[in-house]
Order: structure tokens, then C-alpha cells, then sequence
């Protein structure tokens, strides 16, 4: 089964500082990954601003946020790669997707494929963790489906509204993610390589030249 | 100072920058050294004794632990206090690994649970240990800690991959939980 998608990660720019900080401000942002409620809009702008720049160039990031963006939909949400280690090739992910109605399952998976590949096959990495919080199911399912293992139950770690909740611990090995695409090769490897070309095709042209959001590219 | 019968407990100082500096061994990697990235944490002398002035030694949550002829044996800390969710992560270690199984370790963990459950008040503790420090694994789990799971390859050391195992401790599984609710205290008792 090959989907068509027009979804692709990319670096965030300054244009998507309203969005990043419209998606941070939700309540689901704070109930699925972090977040103090009373933090004012010039707090978060002011943290999201210093995520998204550049880093020193004397220095390695430790963390890495990128913008999951699609050619229909504009930017629907943000990859967070966080405790970035080049010694141990390894990071913590968060994905979340922003606009509340592509919550499907089809571009959350496209989407954490993307992220995967990233950090595999660009940045190298040997491991990948993420923490999932025991009542968000979708997710959870998700990673298991791309071959993480759930390494950790950690009972009553995580508190949202007065009550505890379990969180999970997964980790995503190079071997088990091609071993999912091993897998799935024909059907996701196509997709995302189809997804790969069309970027790049796109990257490559004038800004002048590029399609415009909905309009189909090559 | 606590005076045990086998441990004396203090709040770490900058002149223990020596005995906690020869822990430090970057050939068997211990979990107390890591990072939140699983780096390790070697520091210089002088960085261990700007250390031992500073965060959990200054609010009282790092220890030096001493026999009662006064010889360093090793440490132990609260650390990561999450006080929102109630827990905190256990850390203990020794100079010499023998010790996990003598008594003073036993009156130093005793120490550090009616810190975490009686005065802090804690849900749980936690406790890393990676696949090498089998003599701080025994011991966690003789003092009733139960395993939440196996992490893969978080440390790359000495030329290979390691394995980190974390361990919790609920406070619903332990004496002060009783005693609270009016059964007999049977647990180990320091006195202070």
C-alpha cells in the first residue's frame, strides 16, 4: 500500500515563530509533552525563539527542532531531538502535530518516519528515545509499529490535572528501524524516497520558481 | 552529622573532592557519572570541589559516607528531585564494591529513605545502574527495589555498546507506609 503524501521536515524559519507558538500554548502541547501553563505568550515566543536559532559554530546542538511542512497544509507541526549525544549517537524525540485535524494516523506515521530517517541516515545516530506518557495510545502505537521496543514502564512518573500516570520509556535502534523498512520495503521505503526526491527537486529551484502551497510539484 | 552504628553520614564537603574524584574510572563507567545525555562526567579535582559546594550538596542531599574509624568508604545522594510527581533518583557509591554488602551501606540507604519518604514526603525513588555494577544492582534489590526496565546502547565506553537498567522503589512498598497506617515499625532504624 503506498499513500501519496506532500509531507517533508525541514529546518523552522522565522515565519513559523506564530505557529510553533500557537501549537506550544495549547493545552494538548502541555498535556502530551511539557509546558507550565502560566508561562505568558513573550515566554514562550523568547524559548522558542532560542530553539529555533542557530547554534554557535564553535559548538555541537544539543538539541535540534525541525518543522514538519506540507505542500497542501503548510506547517502542521514540530520534531523535537533533544539530549542530542554525539558521543553515544544518541537523542530523545518528541513529535507533535500541531494542527489538531491531521492527527490521522497516516501523517503522524509519515511524519515520525521522516524524523526517523533523519536522524538515521543523516545525522547518524545509533539511538533514538522517546517518552510517551501511558494515556496517549495513538502515539505509542505508533513507535511500536516502526519497530521501537518498550524498554521501561516507569509507574506513577508523570502527573497531569492531580493524577499519575505511567510513562514509557522506547528506544529505536538503528537494526530495528532497518529492520522496519527492511519490512515495509516497496511500499513506505518508495513513498518516503518518492517524498526525498520531490524535496529535494523543490530545494534545488529559485524561491521565485517553487510551487505554492496545493499545488502539485514535478 | 548522623552517627550510626556502622556509617557516620555527613553532608559532602570540598575537601572529599579527592575520594570522589578517584571514582571516577572511565573504564567501568558507573551511572552515578552520567549525564542526562548518559555522557560521563569526568571532572578535573578542582571542578569536584566547585561541585561539592553547589546544588543538591548545598541543600543537603549529597553525602559522604564514613566507618566509624573515620576512613571515607563512598557516597550517596538524592538526586533529579521532582517534587510535582514525587520522586527522586537514588545514587550510591563506593570505593570499594564490597562494601554494597556490609551494614553501613544498609544504614546509609536506610538514611537516604526516611529522607525520600518520610521527611520529603516522596511517592517513589529511582535507582540506574548499568549492566556492570552488578553489586549495586544486588543490593537495590535486596533493599526491595524492582526493576521497570532494560534501556539498549545508551553509553558507548571503552569500545562498546552499554546497557542502562533503572529500578524503582515505592514508598507503598516499604515500612513508612506501614508505620502510617498504624502496623508496627519493623524497618531499620539509624539513630540521629
Amino acid at each position: 500500500m503506498a499513500v501519496k503524501s506532500k509531507t517533508f521536515i525541514r529546518r523552522a524559519e522565522r515565519e513559523d515563530l506564530d505557529a510553533v507558538v500557537t501549537w506550544m500554548e495549547d493545552p494538548d502541547f502541555q498535556l502530551f509533552l511539557y509546558g507550565d501553563p502560566a508561562r505568558s505568550p513573550k515566554q514562550i515566543r523568547e524559548q522558542i525563539v532560542s530553539m529555533l536559532g542557530r547554534t554557535p559554530e564553535n559548538a555541537l546542538p544539543r538539541g535540534i527542532y525541525l518543522i514538519i511542512d506540507s505542500a497542501e497544509h503548510g506547517p502542521i507541526g514540530l520534531i523535537s531531538l533533544q539530549n542530542v549525544s554525539w558521543r553515544n549517537r544518541a537523542c530523545s524525540v518528541d513529535v507533535y502535530i500541531g494542527k489538531k485535524h491531521l492527527r490521522n494516523r497516516t501523517l503522524a506515521g509519515i511524519a515520525f518516519f521522516r524524523a526517523m530517517a533523519y536522524c538515521f541516515d543523516e545525522l547518524n545516530l545509533h539511538r533514538v528515545t522517546a517518552y510517551i506518557y501511558a494515556f496517549n495510545a495513538p502515539s505509542w502505537r505508533l513507535i511500536e509499529k516502526a519497530g521501537a521496543v518498550r524498554e521501561l514502564t516507569l509507574r506513577d512518573h508523570v502527573v497531569r490535572d492531580g493524577t499519575r500516570y505511567d510513562l514509557y520509556c522506547y528506544g529505536l535502534l538503528r537494526a530495528d528501524f532497518n529492520a522496519f523498512r527492511e519490512k515495509h520495503r516497496g511500499s513506505a521505503g518508495a513513498l518516503m524516497t518518492s517524498m526525498v526526491e520531490e524535496q529535494r527537486h523543490t530545494a534545488g529551484r529559485p524561491a521565485n520558481d517553487r510551487p505554492e502551497a496545493g499545488e502539485r510539484a514535478g | 552529622m548522623i552517627t550510626g552504628e556502622f556509617a557516620v553520614i555527613r553532608t559532602a564537603e570540598p575537601q572529599d573532592a579527592e575520594t570522589f574524584h578517584s571514582l571516577q574510572d572511565p573504564e567501568c563507567p558507573r551511572s552515578a557519572f552520567l549525564d542526562r545525555r548518559r555522557e560521563p562526567v569526568l571532572a578535573a579535582r578542582d571542578e569536584v570541589r566547585e561541585m561539592l559546594t553547589q546544588k543538591e550538596v548545598a541543600r543537603g542531599l549529597f553525602y559522604a559516607l564514613e566507618d566509624t574509624t573515620g576512613s571515607m568508604r563512598g557516597f550517596c545522594a538524592l538526586r533529579e528531585l521532582n517534587p510535582e510527581v514525587g520522586y527522586a533518583e537514588v545514587v550510591m557509591m563506593f570505593c570499594q564494591d564490597d562494601d554494597f554488602q556490609s551494614p553501613l551501606a544498609d544504614e546509609a540507604f536506610g538514611f537516604l529513605a526516611r529522607q525520600a519518604f518520610q521527611r520529603m514526603r516522596l511517592n517513589k525513588v529511582t535507582a540506574r545502574c548499568m549492566a556492570h555494577e552488578s553489586a549495586f544492582r544486588a543490593f537495590l534489590m535486596r533493599n526491595g527495589f524492582q526493576s521497570d526496565g532494560v534501556q539498549r546502547d545508551v553509553l558507548f565506553a571503552i569500545g562498546k555498546w552499554h546497557n542502562q537498567e533503572t529500578l524503582s522503589l515505592f514508598r507503598s512498598d516499604t515500612h513508612f507506609a506501614r508505620a502510617e497506617d498504624g502496623a508496627p515499625d519493623k524497618g531499620r532504624c539509624v539513630a540521629e
